[in-house]
């Protein structure tokens, strides 16, 4: 192979992943799972949504807008929450992956889940 | 754990499910008492005012294992964190009522002490403990999410 040819190969090689990159990097930007903040909406005795996806390393904030008082509570015991009123904000940083199941100890017929992957 | 209406373990055991049950009793025989008690006034008929000395009697003790059941859940749903809001009033209401249930049994336990008539003012006391207890439990229902969906 002549010196030539290995140029334009090289050079070909290079500039198809620069395209893919460009290509690519959008989508990723895009998608929510690279977000490093989330929110979780507390209304009408339940958590929105009821199971949320993240990547490691998000921040996810629960916002009650209900009237009522909610707590936050880890069933695993990995975060809690103090009593939150109409629009008071927990949040929790999630490092690690898994899945983190939680509930609102004065009405714990509300549950949901954090997915961290 | 699985949810069975005759388990045992979970009826004895239940963290907070007992204050919401045992709420019902102290509000249902105030009341009862209480008009038992306006109906003795009214007709002073002496077995009015027997059966209302005994309803009230038996809210007044139904006061304390509802006191207990609430502070319990207090300190298991919420670790005994400082109360606000909703919470706070629910339970400075509640203390206000049991406080004032147990008045209206003293002045009829004194009243029957002496073989006389208690006096006519308890019917005030006893109406604004209706009114309290009904707001305490007013608020304690939508603290419990009984107005909630499901």
């Amino acid at each position: 192979m002549s010196s030539k040819t290995m140029w334009i190969l090289g050079f070909t090689t290079a500039a198809l992943m620069l395209i893919a990159t460009l290509a690519v990097a959008p989508r990723l930007s895009a998608n929510p799972q690279q977000a490093t903040t989330a929110e979780v909406k507390i209304d009408n005795f339940s958590f929105g949504p009821a199971t949320l996806t993240v990547a490691p390393g998000t921040t996810v904030t629960w916002v009650n807008h209900d009237d009522i008082p909610h707590t936050v509570v880890s069933t695993d015991s990995v975060f809690k929450s103090k009593v939150l009123d109409t629009d008071e904000k927990f949040s929790f940083t999630f490092t690690k992956a898994g899945t983190y199941p939680y509930f609102c100890s004065i009405h714990p017929k509300m549950t949901a889940t954090v997915v961290v992957k | 754990m699985s949810l069975n209406p005759f388990d045992l373990h979970y009826t004895v055991l239940a963290k907070h499910a007992q204050h919401v049950v045992l709420i019902h009793f102290p509000i249902a025989l105030l009341i009862t008492g209480a008009a038992f008690d306006f109906l003795s006034q009214w007709t002073k008929r002496r077995g009015l005012a027997d059966a209302a000395y005994f309803n009230i009697l038996t809210a007044a003790i139904f006061t304390i294992p509802t006191l207990a059941t609430g502070l319990l859940a207090w300190r298991f749903a919420l670790e005994g964190q400082k109360l606000k809001g909703l919470l706070l009033e629910h339970m400075v209401l509640a203390w206000i009522s049991s406080l004032l249930i147990w008045v209206i049994w003293a002045t009829h336990f004194r009243a029957r002490k002496r073989l006389g008539l208690p006096p006519t003012w308890r019917l005030w006391i006893e109406l604004a403990a209706v009114a309290i207890i009904a707001l305490t439990g007013h608020l304690g229902g939508f603290l419990s999410g009984v107005n909630g969906p499901g």
